[in-house]
């Protein structure tokens, strides 16, 4: 049954369901990318999806590698990745704070222009504010 | 536990000759593994090496504490105790990666980004490193500031996250990791 899809072993199977699910945190990394309002809500989209979705990734190469000298190296490559990712994510976005940077809440910028962001089509030079209330008119 | 040190230091906590030995094991272990190769000079190679490199890193891993009575060492923490933290910090990351992945793929987009801060303080700097660290490696919530009395500022994107950094169980871990006693109090929000 297996082999109706192209796979070997079930090793394989398990690997590539592992990396699946890896792909699927970074899509949902990207997607955040896009969809979050400003600079600090990004870096969590960008910074931290991502770790669990390489880590995901990583394991699945690393069962699909088997025991060998290889995953120990892709252990510590995952390791690096680990360490260095949030290291990244905290001095962009203190750098960012130091500078002083607004920080984007609920209440400073209206739970309104919100879902005027979710709204299909409409273009980033348009006040969202407005085609709000033009629609509530 | 505490031992005259090679330099002439008697305030690092534990004792410096254990530390230089994990450390050149690790060192060690470290060659084997990258070079792969058992032949008695790549053997004999690695040993050098990793002597050499204890011997020029260790005073360099040495972090005194904030009114510098003490200096640890920064990988002088138990391997049971930081293994069972990993798994545990694992886990967290998969529950809060998923919590983030809905609320930022839903329709109406559940955020509410805030800044919170809590006072987290101890004696051991590297325990307040790894908090920062595991506070940033968890979706959902990225430490923007720690400040030198030991406030931390914390960018949190939803609701849930800003909750979980301040219900304080992570800091119970970390400071149980180190076994430090520690000082934690919410501090007021801004907002």
């Amino acid at each position: 049954m297996i082999e109706a899809f192209g796979f070997n072993s079930l090793r394989e199977v398990i690997a590539a369901l592992l990396m699946l699910c890896g792909l699927v945190f970074f899509i949902g990394s990207a997607i955040g990318m896009l969809r979050l309002p400003d600079f600090y809500s990004r870096i969590h989209a960008s910074g931290n999806s991502e770790t669990l979705g390489c880590a995901l990734s990583f394991i699945g190469l690393m069962i699909y590698e088997g025991a060998t000298l290889t995953t120990v190296k892709m252990a510590f490559a995952f390791l690096i990745v680990f360490l260095a990712n949030p290291i990244g994510s905290h001095i962009l976005s203190k750098a960012a704070y130091k500078s002083g940077h607004p920080v984007w809440t609920l209440k400073s910028k209206g739970a309104k222009k919100l879902v005027g962001l979710e709204k299909p089509g409409h273009s980033a030079d348009e006040p969202v504010g407005n085609l709000k209330k033009k629609e509530e008119k | 536990m505490e031992k005259q040190g090679v330099l002439n230091n008697n305030n690092i906590a534990g004792s410096p000759l254990i530390h230089k030995l994990c450390l050149g094991v690790v060192l060690f272990g470290f060659w084997m593994v990258l070079s792969g190769r058992t032949e008695t000079k790549f053997i004999v190679y690695g040993i050098l090496t990793a002597v050499v490199t204890t011997w020029l890193t260790y005073p360099l891993l040495l972090v005194p504490n904030k009114d510098g009575s003490k200096r640890y060492f920064v990988f002088g923490v138990s391997l049971p105790k930081f293994i069972m933290y990993f798994f545990w910090l694992m886990w967290q990351l998969v529950l809060a990666n998923i919590d983030v992945l809905l609320a930022t793929t839903s329709q109406e987009l559940n955020i509410d980004p805030k800044v919170v801060r809590f006072y987290f303080k101890v004696d051991n700097p590297m325990a307040s490193v790894v908090l920062a660290n595991s506070i940033t490696l968890t979706p959902g919530t990225v430490t923007i500031n720690v400040t030198d009395d030991g406030l931390y500022e914390i960018h949190a994107l939803t609701a849930g996250a800003a909750a979980g950094v301040l219900d304080g169980s992570m800091q119970r871990k970390v400071a149980g990791l180190y076994g430090e006693k520690f000082d934690f109090a919410v501090a007021e929000s801004e907002e």
